[in-house]
């Protein structure tokens, strides 16, 4: 079936179990789908756009209460929604980091993250995470240190991720915030896979920004996010522009240039919107989902042979798991190689693991039901029964 | 302009992703236990009756 010219609808979220590790929360509630379908049009979300002409003003659809709303649930004065958390990182690298100036990030941050940092002339630093692969208070002090003894400056920024996309683990970030904040670091927490997941209060975090992902984490289209801030901090990254052009003498209100004025105009905020009141909703309850893990790593790890790489118990659904010495041994010999696996799940109705792989993978449980967690934890068994891996 | 017909084409769209929600929730077996089989029945029918009245506002 096309939906375009060339364009195969997609249907994996219908047809399969899509345990993909990146894709598991950003899947549409049923109201974002409407939303869309209502706002898709190009400036949609613009029809009642007045002065001081800038989307976070606008009423109707009610994007300034919506704004007003993210912020306090985060437990921050000010929000800004940004194309994907990679834009909050933009906006607040270009506002405090200057050329060969020295900023915090981990030995699992996310890749933009670094990107941010290189475009705005910045060098990275890392905080390296310990052997269980978790970014303590007390690293991020040492690595202060450390970058003060080597540039003869403390780092100029932070970005320290609540749950890393390597392991999907959980570090602690008020902590470490306390740690960096003795020596005026500011701290963004990047809360792409937590913001929209499970509970997040930037005030008891003691941050001074968090990003959050609309496509990975609140059920939103991409790319959507947001960028949460204090009032101290918010006048900084949301400065005003103050240009002025020379011939026109046009100035441009209170558009602020790290957002480059407006950021999502349509279909992108208003699928957010719609699925916030729901995304509120389930951060209550993310004791299920990590119950629906527990119910499909413990069949996982009864194939023997096969370890989780993340922490445990786990405190979030993405999860590393190594079947080298289990899945792995059956692609020595499989006439598929490493892509049986892939091959196998797909036949079951389960998608989103990396074709190929049968030794170090990812996969998310997020959003799945109790019955599709318990049909996933059987078909990993069935297959590994099927050739001949001892079950423990 | 008929307002009836606009509203009634959002309804059934909206009608058919409810139950494309079901379809999620179910995947990839499709059977659905009795609270989802009533729900979609409820559904199916809420749509006949927009696809009716459709046929009546823009068929006349």
């Amino acid at each position: 079936m096309r939906c375009g010219a060339g364009i195969e609808a997609r249907q994996v979220n219908e047809l399969a179990i899509n345990i993909d590790p990146i894709q598991a929360g950003g899947r549409l509630t049923a109201d974002a789908m409407k939303a869309i379908i209502a706002y898709g049009d190009g400036y949609s979300v613009c029809d009642n756009c007045r002065k001081p002409n800038r989307l976070d003003y606008i009423s109707k659809p009610p994007i300034a209460e919506f704004h007003k709303e993210v912020a306090s649930w985060l437990g921050m004065d000010v929000v800004r929604t940004v194309p994907g958390a990679r834009r909050a990182f933009q906006a607040v690298a270009r506002t405090y980091v200057g050329k060969a100036d020295p900023v915090l990030l981990t030995s699992l941050s996310h890749y933009t993250e670094f990107l941010a940092v290189e475009e705005s002339g910045g060098v990275a630093r890392e905080i390296p995470a310990d052997p269980g692969h978790i970014v303590t208070a007390d690293a991020a002090a040492v690595k202060a240190e450390e970058v003060r003894r080597d540039t003869g400056k403390y780092p100029v920024l932070a970005i320290i991720d609540q749950v890393d996309y390597q392991y999907g683990n959980l570090h602690d970030v008020r902590a470490i915030a306390k740690a960096l904040h003795q020596y005026d670091i500011p701290v963004l927490c990047n809360g792409a896979y937590t913001v929209g997941i499970l509970p997040v209060d930037g005030k008891a975090l003691g941050v001074d920004f968090i990003a959050g992902s609309g496509h990975k984490s609140m059920a939103a289209p991409a790319p959507s996010g947001i960028l949460a801030t204090t009032a101290e901090r918010a006048g900084e990254v949301f400065r005003t522009t103050a240009i002025t052009g020379d011939v026109s003498g046009r100035k441009f209100g209170i558009k602020e240039p790290a957002m480059m004025g407006c950021t999502l105009m349509g279909a992108t905020l208003i699928g957010m919107m719609a699925s916030f009141p729901h995304v509120k909703e389930r951060v209550k309850h993310f004791d299920r989902e990590l119950a629906n893990n527990q119910a499909v790593l413990s069949d996982l790890l009864s194939i023997r042979g096969t370890r989780i790489l993340s922490e445990m118990p786990r405190k979030h659904t993405l999860t590393r798991v190594d079947t080298t010495a289990s899945f792995d041994t059956v692609a020595q010999t499989h006439k598929k190689k490493g892509f049986f696996l892939a091959s196998d799940l797909g036949a079951k109705g389960i998608a989103g693991i990396i074709p190929g792989a049968t030794r170090i993978w990812k996969f998310n449980t997020y959003g799945i039901t109790a019955a599709q967690a318990q049909y996933l934890a059987t078909a990993f068994t069935g297959i590994a029964q099927e050739y001949g891996l001892a079950i423990q | 302009m008929s307002k009836r017909a606009v509203d009634t084409i959002f309804s059934a769209t909206f009608i058919l992703t409810d139950l494309r929600m079901i379809l999620r929730e179910t995947a990839p077996t499709h059977q659905l236990d009795s609270r989802q089989r009533e729900e979609a029945a409820r559904l199916l029918d809420n749509l006949e009756r927009q696809v009716a009245s459709l046929k009546q506002e823009l068929l006349k």
